[in-house]
């Protein structure tokens, strides 16, 4: 890596150069791992403890133990209350609370019924891609005396602090009420004894609580993310109630502990469900980061200058995206936008289907700008895939911003932005089977260089399906740290099917997590080995880089293939990322 | 989904150990009642989905323990509670006595709004047994309590014999339904929009 390859870009802020990975740094780590009392038989290297260790656990203080709801199994056995159970019946559901006992003990009957998880979660998944995801049914009839509701392997429940439901990933929030009731025992029940309940682990699942103020969230899960990815999630679903209906909700239920939140929200399922499959495929969701469409230099200068007049011309922020990645964005003097922010704005501007149709004009709240307030937000989709937003502060900005996306529209055909939006869209983005060799020759290289032209085959660009890139590299993720941007690699065989394109997204999270342990991280370097993967991660002040290899890559190699990657996406920067007049702050 | 607009009401039913809260909710949700006691631990919920009107409301029962110990869970239970239903046992004196108590400690400790008018209902319960003979508390004494308390309504009810219980809790969701006023508050709380010093700057960046 040498840092004359910088010299022919103009970077605003060229990063501290590092000495690149070398497998010394990961020697040292291996020796630590000798008396590190995290041993993993798995061939795991790394420094920290095993993060499923590091999941919290509620207080044993606390001396409640919560019952799990009857499982239709045993529809005869009765409950300590006497009730018969009657798991078929549509309009009852029973559970408790049991208040005496020692421990916490959580039964694991829901653990009987999940056996064929794995099958049923591929089996909804193929249901379930990007493009198909579909608000649930309010006629399914699934609540939680169903065995298919039991059988799911990931639910996120939102409720008031007097246990009135908001929201359910699965099932009628209604029929849930019960089961929702229960929640908000065992969270009040706590809260009771001056404490605070994280999690709470049952068999396979983890149940994770977030309170935000009147509204409690719930994470009912057996996928095995960590404790930190799945409150992350619960965040970010607080987060989207938050652009919908900003904070002030909360004054409601100061006024009013009855408040119900259903009404408000209502047709907006969609944009949770589609947040909540958004953690399964962008990783944005837990990089807190952003990403760009591909584009060239002048391309993006281009619309960002069109952008940048808008903004002078009165509009907060101006945002030009592509599904859910950046074209470009610029912000009115010293206003910032946070990536999560970004992310909650796309997610809802792309899940409601009524934006597609014609210009909008809705109000929308930003949490990390001012979850106090709705901002005014001009919706236009130029075609199917990109879409302007326009966010002012004022209710009556309607022509004028609509003024402005015209300008803009003219300006954007007139340099081709969209065409060529569209033919990036086609040529996709890095791909690991074109990363160039490393000694390089000191010219500039460009992003598809190596490519055969785009009209050639999937074959032809992959003579070799089934091995990835050199070095057995399969993926990877650079998040830059100073433009709160990543860029990830196209998935290239083997990672083909969408549930290996999660998995392999799972995989990384954990990865994040416990590189970013407050405990006892952060971390420099993790490479860890198992059946799936090789995973190696290497963070600096600048940037951290994800990647995943052939669980049989050699190690000196794969460190080595590193190195490359960093070049490469250095030498391509000005085509992957944002550079200069990002509005944010950093 | 339904465009028809559905309420879902928190209900709380309190009153002594053995008074039949819980044979009560059983008869009306399930339509079963068993004779053998078992003491309730905490709380148990239930759901009973109903149509009142051209309305779809969903009972979200609150069954809660009448033991003493439980009652330190009372302040996270009765919050934004829609109606409490107190129960006693009109073959069982101190239970009626003990009426006070359960309805002066769920508003203290629910704390809504406006104390007075906040929906109660009475149920006295176990009027079978014994073909009425073992009865302490007249109807005349009930109903004068509830006169004192605000014109509480009042039902007496068999769970046994599922006598009065539809009609009981009907009343108990029309009464909760009566007090809901509506919800356009929300609309009072959301400030004006972003505070003019975070808004552009405009003209020269430098």
């Amino acid at each position: 890596m040498s840092s004359e390859s910088h010299s022919d870009h103009d970077d605003p802020d060229p990063p501290i150069q590092l000495p690149p990975l070398t497998p010394s740094l990961f020697d040292a780590e291996e020796e630590e791992q000798e008396h590190s009392p995290n041993l993993e038989p798995n061939g795991v290297v790394h420094a920290s403890p095993s993060y499923s260790s590091s999941a919290p656990q509620p207080e044993p203080s606390d001396e409640v133990s919560i019952r799990a709801p009857r499982v239709s199994s045993e529809p005869s056995s009765p409950s300590s209350s006497g009730y018969a159970g009657e798991r078929g019946s549509v309009s009852s559901t029973a559970t408790s609370i049991v208040s005496e006992i020692e421990e916490i003990v959580v039964q694991h009957e829901i653990e009987e019924l999940s056996i064929d998880d794995q099958f049923h979660d591929a089996v909804s998944d193929s249901h379930n891609n990007v493009s198909a995801v579909t608000a649930k049914r309010r006629d399914d009839g699934e609540d939680d005396g169903s065995i298919s509701w039991r059988k799911r392997k990931k639910h996120f429940f939102v409720l008031s602090h007097s246990g009135k439901p908001i929201y359910s990933r699965y099932g009628d929030e209604h029929k849930l009420a019960g089961f929702s009731a229960t929640l908000q025992a065992i969270i009040s029940f706590v809260e009771n004894g001056g404490d605070r309940v994280k999690s709470v682990r049952a068999g396979k699942h983890q149940v994770v609580f977030l309170v935000k103020g009147p509204i409690y969230l719930v994470c009912i899960s057996c996928t095995e993310e960590p404790y930190e990815s799945l409150r992350g999630q619960l965040e970010l679903i607080y987060g989207q109630m938050i652009v919908i209906l900003t904070k002030s909700v909360n004054r409601c239920f100061e006024k009013n502990p009855k408040f119900d939140m259903t009404p408000l929200l209502g047709g907006t399922d969609i944009v949770f469900s589609s947040l909540i499959h958004s953690f399964s495929w962008n990783p944005a969701t837990f990089l807190h980061a952003y990403t760009c469409l591909p584009l060239a230099y002048a391309t993006r200068q281009a619309a960002g200058a069109v952008l940048q007049d808008a903004a002078d011309s009165g509009v907060l922020f101006a945002i030009l995206m592509c599904r859910h990645k950046v074209i470009s964005l610029v912000g009115a003097q010293k206003a910032t936008l946070h990536p999560d922010d970004m992310l909650l704005l796309a997610n809802f501007v792309m899940s409601s289907e009524s934006f597609r149709t014609s210009e909008a004009f809705s109000p929308v709240c930003l949490p990390r700008y001012n979850s106090l307030a709705f901002l005014y937000a001009y919706i236009h989709f130029f075609d199917a895939d990109t879409y302007l937003v326009l966010l002012t502060t004022s209710s009556d900005a309607f022509y004028h911003l609509k003024d402005c996306r015209i300008r803009i529209e003219t300006v954007l055909l007139k340099s081709n932005v969209l065409g060529e939006v569209q033919r990036s869209l086609l040529d996709g983005g890095m791909r690991v089977e074109d990363l160039p060799p490393l000694p390089r020759s000191g010219s500039s290289s460009h992003l598809g260089q190596n490519r055969f032209p785009s009209d050639s085959s999937e074959s032809l660009r992959q003579p070799n399906p089934g091995i990835g890139g050199v070095a057995g590299l399969w993926h990877f993720i650079y998040r830059s740290i100073y433009l709160d941007q990543y860029v990830s690699s196209e998935f290239s065989s083997p990672i083909n099917t969408h549930q290996q394109q999660k998995r392999l997204y799972r995989a990384y999270q954990k990865l994040f997590v416990s590189m970013h342990d407050k405990g006892i991280g952060p971390h420099k370097t993790q490479f860890r080995r198992d059946e799936d993967y090789v995973l190696l991660c290497w963070v600096t002040q600048d940037f951290e880089l994800y990647a995943a290899f052939d669980p049989l890559a050699d190690k000196a190699l794969a460190i080595k293939t590193c190195n490359r990657v960093c070049q490469w996406v250095k030498d391509v920067e000005n085509e992957i990322f944002l550079l200069g007049a990002s509005p944010f702050s950093w | 989904m339904s465009l028809r607009r559905r309420t879902l009401l928190k209900v709380i039913v309190l009153g002594d150990s053995g008074v039949g809260k819980t044979s009560l909710m059983n008869q009306y949700v399930h339509k079963k009642f068993s004779q053998q006691y078992k003491a309730t631990i905490g709380a148990d919920f239930v759901t009973k989905e109903l149509q009142i009107d051209d309305r779809l409301v969903t009972l979200q029962i609150w069954d809660t323990a009448g033991q003493e110990r439980f009652q330190s869970l009372g302040v996270a239970f009765y919050r934004g509670a829609d109606c409490c239903v107190l129960v006693y046992d009109v073959n069982v004196m101190k239970s009626f006595d003990t009426l006070d108590n359960w309805h002066d400690e769920f508003l203290r400790q629910a704390n809504p709004a406006d104390p007075r008018t906040f929906p109660f209902i009475l149920l006295g319960n176990k009027i079978d047994i014994d073909g009425g003979n073992s009865r302490v508390v007249s109807e005349k004494k009930a109903k004068d309590w509830c006169a004192s308390k605000g014109n509480i309504p009042y039902f007496e009810t068999s769970a046994k014999e599922d006598y009065n219980v539809d009609a009981a809790f009907l009343s108990i969701a029309k009464t909760a339904l009566a007090n809901e006023h509506d919800q356009d508050i929300y609309f009072q709380a959301v400030p004006e929009p972003a505070p003019e010093n975070e808004q552009r700057g405009g003209g020269c960046a430098c």
